[in-house]
């Protein structure tokens, strides 16, 4: 186990707004305490990674979109994955993904997890 | 303290730039850090929490690494450290108060204390005085931040 890396679990998508921006914002304060930090993005997680999707959710009525957060954690060198079997459930294809996303299996996730000092799931 | 497009900069503390971070000696190579008044307007001028990293007090944090977060509603980051050096301890009184960063980044809202490996190596990395301030306008003037 790895004391300095963590993983953050995502499952929610569009449909729940208000649950949109606290991984991010988690995974973008991981990453500032110099934790290595992976977010996998399974069931309608996937769906916020497609190209200009969570431009469009927005956790607060007038607020920031779920887009900024998601930058933001870019920007912190947070890795981002997405679950291959969600992708197929939301018919999403590689190339309607955003760029430097990295397409993995469920295995993929586990073998994280067993590296990882924390799993986090949203 | 000189005032550099509108933003608060004493200039008898060391600076990196880059970071927006301060460096002040306190004697045998304790050194105070705290975030400028750029830092605080850049990161939206007033904090949910700021908090010191528990796990790395008594480690070496390099310079540039992360020492402490800040955290806003819009906005979340490091603090980094100005120079190499073992954290020693945070600023108590930042739990119950974080603003203290914003209304006093120089005084009571400074963010921790390290004991420097190479305080007298390192500190040439570091802007301070007139010149040091001149490099700091330099900064602001080049990214267009202004704290007014």
């Amino acid at each position: 186990m790895d004391e300095d890396k963590v993983l953050i679990i995502m499952t929610s998508g569009p449909e729940t707004p208000r649950r949109c921006a606290t991984p991010f914002f988690f995974a973008t304060l991981a990453a500032a305490m110099d934790y290595e930090v992976t977010m996998f993005f399974t069931i309608d997680g996937t769906q916020l990674l497609k190209k200009g999707a969570a431009e469009k959710v927005f956790p607060k009525e007038g607020g920031e979109p779920v887009s900024k957060f998601l930058n933001d954690a870019l920007e912190a060198g947070v890795e981002f994955t997405a679950c291959t079997a969600s992708m197929e459930l939301h018919d999403l294809k590689a190339e309607d993904m955003l760029d430097g996303i990295k397409m993995v299996g469920g295995a993929y996730m586990w073998s994280v997890a067993d590296d990882c000092k924390t799993v986090l799931t949203f | 303290m000189a005032k550099i497009n509108g933003c608060d900069l004493p200039d008898d503390l060391y600076y990196l730039i880059e970071k927006h971070v301060w460096a002040k000696p306190m004697g045998e190579n304790v050194i105070r850090i705290g975030m400028t008044a750029v830092a605080t307007k850049l990161a939206g001028g007033s904090f949910t929490a700021v908090t010191v990293s528990d796990r790395k007090v008594g480690k070496t944090v390099p310079q540039g690494k992360s020492t402490a977060t800040v955290e806003s509603s819009k906005f979340v980051g490091p603090v980094p450290a100005p120079v190499t050096g073992e954290l020693l301890r945070g600023n108590d009184k930042l739990a119950s108060d974080p603003n203290i960063v914003v209304s006093d980044p120089y005084g009571e809202g400074w963010i921790a204390e390290i004991k420097a490996e190479d305080w007298d190596g390192e500190k040439g990395s570091l802007a301070t005085g007139s010149e040091g301030l001149d490099a700091y306008k330099a900064k602001l003037e080049e990214d267009g931040v202004s704290c007014e």
